[in-house]
């Protein structure tokens, strides 16, 4: 009896993540357990608690952002070079295309001195809190599949997302609210609901969408006529009915359900008034530019703040709008000035809050856009590309006013330290204090995982 | 021993609790702090830990233990392919040698056997498996106690399991059945299987179950719906022996049958509505859904129902049922997004082929061998593309110009259904009367031509002439300038305000007139030419309203308005009609886009005849207030006289009047008649008539269904490293596996031979598979836990024998489901109490030996199903194209062109079941993805079962089930009028769970419609918000408001979504 006595020593030491066949593993159930108990189970210290995961649907410029290139400059108007062309496909351009600098002046931020363009003036104004990743890329230049590998690290349907693996692992810190909970402004993307999805994880761990317009959740409103009072008899009639049913069949399922119809009554008191920005100080709704009532940006990212507070472990934004094949130097501005306040205001007001340090801020895209003039030159855009774009992360465990990687000349492919999905999938798991070599469901007689056999952490990344 | 199955719920909560805190009874106080959701938890994971000691007094044996144990986690270091360090470990004998560094087991001593040690190692570098996860608690314990308790192998020491394969990859053995096993009421092999084991666990089965709760049960899983009051009464009071199997055998032969069984297998074919990816368009391929449900409805033998999906269309002389049976494997997804691939587009979809082949009908996890040989079963990368290789020979699926792509692909047009083919006949009469109607009104009216001809000919002799205006007079209230051209027009210049009304003053000799005409008219000076101002490349205008007033020259006071009728244009821009600039509404008027650039002419007739022998002074107003400028640039008036009754006519038209008759040309006859009659308003209406029957009659097409059709010369398939499509390797050619049954001789080498080889009754998988999975559906979780994985990884059977005895059963008994099904719920196992004790769970929590029946929550679909049954809303037609129910707006709002849009349904076609319900992949119908219903991207084999509080809060608040509250409450009113309230709630209360209601619950229910009876009798507003009616009085109102609150709460027990 020594020896069980060891091994259960030896695993509580060596707390890991692993599904059984049944369905749950072990820092899953951990997450349900004291947030003290629960670091201890990870596979090692987290840097972050929380995630907010800004989408930008549709791939916005990493050149006219992010990545200024002279030399394309230089060659702005002249026939690409032919060797780009060898093997590539796009997905609008055709013959030989020339090449596109950008409009936008670049000026170096901060104390860091990072480079960003004039399109985003406040997210400048915190250039010392974010590391830019110039050489990630991808496997897919469509917007569907690209968008699903983004989010679940392959190209096709059928895995989890992120979010999903994250609120699996971890769960949720608020009893009260879903661990993954995503907010859209314009349409969804082509990817559709499976950006949020769970994949072959249990149906639980997918996003919920907490909507701007119509309910919030779906479902949360009484139907027409019925008041709180009437809904709370109601939902203590259904538990008192479900009590003689627990008292005589004794099956604990019944015992949730009952705590459950308690919660989704909370809730429909709980989500309004989270979702209710009408009632954060004007200096604060001026900060973000929020717009109460109305479908914007700026509400949502107040909203991932008062998620956040309140425990959500993982708020993905959705905004579309950004797939700029014509007209680049007219549509990018004008998203530029939809979401640049917001994102500043969110590191700022998270900062002052104390929630930074143990808040990943992400913001990331499908893939990004050729240094090639698609469309005539009276309206110049770009085609998606998948060799080489920007992304940035800021707050938990980032070490800020950094990049990382550069691309060629042009901007076209990473001239060093090529980024992977995985790689940042990696990254993000990282900070949250999972190994993501460790964070694994079993499914169809195989241990997958969100990184599926790669990934690196990119650890010049880490403060 | 594993870790106690924990049934998902949402949220994760944290804290700390004792259990003891779980109180049987819950008082719910919205504003007290309830105890927390993750009590559940701890209370199962203390269950989880009991299992452990439950079973400690039984010692672990190594076959059926400690093997499958190293087979999922050791032997891929340490078996056939490879020996580190020459230990193998999936076999006695290997066992016992030891490896590289001696003896790795010492019976009796887990601290002395190197087996156990490595396991617990702290040492990265020694602890097994290696650079892997290590072992579960419960393995590695399990492990521990097997080699403290001596190693016992019941397996003879000699008996070479290496030379052993997969037990699933062995066909099915009839065992003899079990001595003993006998306990309780075993009515069957199945039973004395379960019963058996119950023995050897020392569990008790439990007692049968009441008739009600049993009722319910069999209808629930054999058509999805529950019992009639009828039905229930006629069971619990027939003394007939065998009453319950009459029941089954009822429920077995009703077309719900096959509806409830088709949602399960469209889960596997990955059916849906929708391409999925980017737009998300539809594709027509709902008569394959159709062509399941009457297939599982006539219970076509399993292997018949295999062959005709995968190669139904190579079956000699196929029928269109044969045919569009094929939908199966057109059910992949598609992405038509500008600039894909059709090549790699149609590889995912032949892997997806694969890969779904394979879990469907073997229970494989073939699909890990798609990049490398498979690292735990027995399939080899080469293997994988040999069946790649039967998929390999059907058309690209996608077409495109390089930038627009389509689904396209081999679709089969069907025969008109007999409703169809009635209404297109129908159609087809009612043209053909149509037709014969214009014949004879035709004739009528050419027997006249020639008087209206020579009407015609003597109003000519009047016809109209146009006489310009000399202007007087123009302002432009805008303060435009203007020039008085030659020809009288005006031309304006000068500044170009936004809107402007010009007044033109004209005097004029003339007498009779019947008209006026306004010429807008180019000019070099106006931008584009004009004639409007507004934009050098749009120079339109828009004249809101043109009046005209007459005075005597002498006596100007006398002035009158003209009134204007019959509004022509020579053209008018789409929603500006010329009428506009006459009907004295300012929000209409005339404008002329995308005519610019060219001069145009209105013509008005007056209603009086204007004209004053001693001159006439005319004010023209035209009002022009569209804004930026879009105003007339150059205009000319005309006056006119004559009869304007041939005003209309066109210009051909008077010449060939004008001609002699005697050398009109047929042609110009001809013209001259279609004029004519064109003038008719009859036969216009009768030819109106016409089109829209021919439109009606278009609309009947013939429906398509996607199929599979082999291309005339075959691909050549190779292996692709990597799965890349665009790095192939060896060529290989269509094979089977080598580790299951040989291909029969004769078979051909295409899908026709491959859907024989897995319909084939030597296949040991595809009838385990099938039984398993039906078990499942029926008990919640199979005998074969991982339904989708029978390999090396997946979970050992907890009942071999009796999946065997099934497998065998199904195959033998000519591949009847309906025969498995009878099987499973006429056993005394599948008719226990579902009671769980607290004994019971500690000691079997997940009810694996089944001392118990199930309960677990019903499916999404049969939730809604079920509802509106109840609710006696549900409408029993079958088949036909998806039907759209009430669902929230905002929905459906996804990236990508013509994206379909949500009409929900009308009439009967709302509450169908939920089998019937469009299935769009990037957003199911919501609250189906609550319940856990999958998006169908991909081929989903077990679904999630969740308790979440949005599950609550769709049932509780979904306007879809508000309506089927409301519904219920009528039915109860309506069905249950003269009876005592008691009574009322008890009907009401049978509707929805078939049992008789106990004293406690009719109390609750009582005390709920009496306080909100009273509640809208003193607020009779609400209840008309609630009810969405009027018409009825405040007591009825109240009354019907009452029971909708008691519908309410029925429709939301956990009783009535949990079959139990």
């Amino acid at each position: 009896m020594d020896a069980m006595h060891t091994i259960q020593n030896n695993l509580a030491r060596r707390a890991f993540l692993r599904h059984t066949s049944a369905g749950i593993g072990s820092v899953a159930l951990a997450s349900l357990l004291a947030e003290t108990a629960q670091s201890q189970l990870l596979h090692h210290a987290p840097r972050a608690k929380r995630v907010i995961f800004l989408h930008m649907v549709g791939a916005p410029s990493h050149l006219d952002l992010f990545d200024y290139k002279r030399q394309l400059q230089q060659l702005n108007g002249q026939l690409c070079p032919p060797s780009l062309l060898e093997g590539a496909r796009f997905a609008f351009l055709r013959g030989h295309p020339r090449l596109l600098g950008t409009r936008y002046r670049f000026h170096r931020h901060g104390e860091s001195g990072l480079e960003m363009s004039e399109l985003l003036p406040h997210l400048s104004a915190v250039a010392d809190e974010i590391a830019v990743i110039k050489t990630m890329r991808t496997e897919h230049f469509n917007h569907a599949p690209a968008q699903l590998f983004l989010h679940t690290g392959f190209g096709r349907f059928g895995r989890p997302t992120m979010g999903s693996w994250v609120n699996y692992g971890l769960g949720s810190e608020n009893r009260d609210l879903p661990g993954f909970v995503v907010l859209i402004t314009g349409l969804v993307g082509g990817a559709g609901n499976s950006m949020w999805g769970s994949g072959f994880l249990p149906t639980l761990h997918q996003g919920i969408e907490f909507r701007s317009q119509g309910d919030p959740v779906l479902f949360l409103s009484n139907p027409a006529g019925v008041s709180r009072s009437d809904r709370h008899q109601v939902v203590e009639s259904i538990n008192r009915l479900n009590a003689i049913q627990l008292e005589e069949l004794g099956d604990p399922e019944i015992e949730t359900r009952i705590r459950q119809y308690e919660l989704a009554y909370r809730m429909q008191s709980s989500v309004p008034e989270l979702m209710d920005i009408s009632r954060e100080p004007e200096h604060i709704q001026a900060m973000y530019g929020t717009r109460p009532g109305q479908v914007s940006f700026a509400n949502n990212c107040l909203l991932a703040r008062r998620l956040v507070e309140r425990g959500v472990r993982f708020v993905q934004l959705c905004d579309q709008g950004w797939d700029h094949h014509g007209s680049v130097f007219e549509s990018l501005p004008k998203k530029c000035k939809q979401v640049d306040q917001p994102i500043a205001a969110l590191i700022q007001d998270l900062k002052q809050r104390g929630l930074l340090d143990e808040t990943l801020v992400v913001w990331g895209t499908e893939f990004g856009r050729t240094p090639l003039l698609q469309s005539d030159r009276s309206r110049p855009g770009r085609d998606h590309h998948k060799e080489a774009y920007s992304v940035w992360m800021a707050g938990g465990g980032i070490k800020g006013g950094v990049t990382f990687g550069e691309t060629d000349p042009l901007g076209y492919f990473p001239a060093d330290n090529p980024v992977d999905v995985h790689d940042w999938h990696a990254t993000i798991l990282h900070l949250l204090g999972v190994d993501h070599e460790q964070l694994t469901y079993k499914y169809q007689g195989r241990q997958f995982r969100l990184t599926d056999v790669s990934g690196n952490v990119l650890s010049p990344l880490l403060a | 021993m594993k870790v106690a199955e924990l049934r998902m719920r949402w949220p994760a909560g944290h804290g700390g609790c004792p259990v003891s805190n779980v109180q049987p009874m819950h008082s719910f106080a919205p504003h007290s702090f309830a105890p927390p959701s993750w009590v559940i938890f701890l209370l199962v994971l203390a269950c989880c830990v009991d299992v452990t000691t439950a079973h400690a007094d039984k010692p672990p044996e190594f076959v059926r233990d400690v093997l499958p144990v190293l087979q999922a986690r050791c032997v891929k270091c340490h078996g056939p392919q490879e020996q580190r360090g020459r230990l193998r470990l999936d076999s006695w004998p290997g066992l016992l040698r030891g490896g590289i560094t001696g003896a790795v087991l010492t019976p009796g001593r887990s601290d002395l056997s190197a087996l156990f040690g490595r396991l617990v190692s702290d040492d990265h570098a020694t602890r097994m498996p290696f650079d892997e996860s290590p072992l579960s608690a419960d393995q590695i314990t399990l492990i521990g106690r097997w080699i403290d308790q001596g190693a016992v192998s019941t397996v003879a020491l000699t008996a070479p399991l290496e030379t052993q394969p997969h037990w699933a990859y062995v066909a099915p053995v009839q065992a003899p059945l079990p001595a003993g096993g006998t306990q309780g009421d075993a009515r069957s092999p199945l039973d004395s299987w379960i019963r058996h084991r119950l023995d050897t666990e020392r569990l008790v089965a439990a007692p049968a179950a009441m008739p009600a709760r049993v009722l319910r049960r069999v209808f629930l899983d054999l058509t999805g719906l529950p019992p009639s009051i009828a039905e229930t009464d006629a069971f619990r009071l027939s003394w007939q022996p065998d009453a319950f199997e009459r029941v089954v055998d009822r429920l077995l032969a009703s077309p719900r049958y096959g509806e409830k069984w088709a949602r399960s297998w469209l889960d596997l074919a990955r059916y849906a509505d929708s391409n999925g990816y980017q737009a998300d368009q539809f594709r027509s391929v709902w008569p394959y859904r159709d062509w399941v449900i009457d297939a599982l409805n006539a219970d076509m033998p399993f292997d018949q129902f295999t062959v005709e999906q995968i190669a139904g269309d190579l079956l000699p002389a196929p029928t269109i049922e044969q045919q569009l049976a094929t939908g199966f494997h057109r059910l992949t997804t598609c992405n038509v997004e500008a600039g894909v691939d059709p090549e790699e587009n149609r590889v995912n979809q032949i892997i997806d082929r694969v890969n779904t082949t394979a879990t469907v009908w073997l229970g494989s996890t073939i699909a890990c061998s798609q990049c490398h040989d498979h690292k735990y079963d027995p399939f080899s990368q080469r293997e994988y593309y040999q069946l790649f290789a039967y998929f390999n020979n059907t058309p690209l699926e996608v077409k495109g110009d390089g930038i627009q792509f389509d689904f396209v692909g081999p679709k089969l047009s069907l025969p008109l259904s007999s409703q169809n083919a009635a209404r297109r006949s129908n159609y087809q009469d009612q043209l053909e009367q149509s037709q014969q109607r214009i014949k004879i009104r035709r004739r009528e009216l050419l027997a006249d031509i020639q008087s209206w001809e020579t009407r015609q000919i003597k109003r000519l002799a009047m016809r109209p002439q146009f006489h310009p205006l000399h202007v007087e007079s123009f302002t432009s209230q805008g303060g435009a300038s203007h020039t008085l051209l030659a020809d009288g027009s005006v031309l304006v210049g000068g500044t170009r305000p936004p809107v402007d009304v010009y007044t033109v003053t004209v005097r004029t000799e003339l007498t009779g007139i019947r008209g006026f005409r306004l010429a807008a008219l180019t000019d070099a000076s106006l931008p584009g030419k004009g004639p409007g101002r507004h934009h050098p490349e749009r120079p339109n205008f828009v004249l809101h309203e043109f009046t005209i007033s007459a005075a005597a020259c002498r006596d100007q006071a006398t002035a009158q308005s003209v009134v204007l009728h019959s509004a022509q244009a020579d053209f008018s821009q789409a929603n500006f009609p010329v009428a506009g600039a006459i009907d004295g509404n300012p929000k209409t008027g005339w404008a002329i886009a995308p005519q610019f650039g060219k001069s145009h002419r209105a013509t008005f007739l007056t209603r009086e005849v204007v004209g004053n022998t001693q001159g006439t002074l005319l004010t023209f107003v035209m009002d022009q207030h569209h804004g930026a400028s879009r105003t007339i640039g150059r205009f000319q008036l005309s006056a006119m006289t004559g009869d304007p009754a041939t005003l209309h006519l066109p210009a051909e038209i008077i010449t060939v009047l004008s001609g002699d008759r005697q050398t009109r040309t047929k042609m110009q006859q001809e013209q001259l008649e279609q004029y004519y009659l064109s003038e008719d308003a009859m036969l216009t209406k009768l030819k109106q008539r016409r089109s829209s029957i021919q439109q009606q009659l278009d609309k009947i097409q013939a429906d398509s269904t996607l199929v599979m059709v082999e291309q005339e010369t075959p691909r050549r398939t190779h292996i692709l490293r990597r799965g890349n499509f665009l790095d192939p390797g060896a060529e290989v050619t269509a094979g089977t596996p080598r580790a299951l049954h040989p291909m029969g001789s004769g078979l051909p080498a295409n899908r026709l031979g491959l859907a024989r080889w897995l319909a084939s009754p030597e296949n040991p998988l595809t009838a385990r598979v099938t039984v398993n999975r039906w078990w499942a559906e029926i008990f919640g979780r199979g005998l074969v836990e991982t339904s989708e994985d029978f390999g090396s990884q997946g979970e050992a059977p907890t009942h071999p024998e009796l999946l065997d005895l099934l497998a065998r059963e199904f195959v033998l008994g000519g591949w009847s489901a309906k025969r498995i099904h009878r099987r499973i719920v006429t056993s005394a196992t599948y008719r226990q109490q579902s009671r769980v004790s607290v004994e019971l769970l500690q000691r079997d929590p997940r009810n694996v030996w089944l001392a118990r029946a199930p309960r677990f929550r019903l499916p999404a679909e049969l939730i809604r199903d079920q509802a509106l049954s109840i609710a006696g809303l549900l409408a029993n037609n079958m088949g036909g194209p998806a039907v759209y129910p009430l669902q929230p707006d905002g929905i459906w709002r996804h990236v990508g062109r013509n994206a379909p849009k949500y009409n929900t349904s009308r009439g009967a076609d709302r509450f169908r079941r939920g089998v019937y319900v469009v299935w769009r992949r990037s957003a199911p119908y919501p609250s189906f993805t609550s319940f856990d219903a999958p998006d169908r991207t991909s081929c989903t084999v077990r679904r999630s079962v969740t308790n979440t509080p949005l599950q609550a809060l769709t049932l509780l608040n979904d306007p879809a089930y508000a309506e089927i509250a409301l519904a219920l409450a009528k039915r109860i009113v309506r069905e249950a009028a003269s009876v005592s309230l008691e009574k009322q709630l008890e009907y009401g209360f049978r509707l929805c769970l078939t049992r008789l209601p106990e004293p406690r619950e009719v109390a609750y229910l009582v005390e709920l419609f009496q306080t909100q009876r009273q509640r809208f009798i003193t607020e009779p507003g609400r209840a008309r918000d609630l009810l969405g009616s009027r018409d009825l009085s405040p007591a009825a109102a109240a009354e019907l408001a009452g029971w909708f609150y008691v519908a309410n709460v029925l429709l939301n027990l956990d009783e009535l979504i949990t079959k139990g």
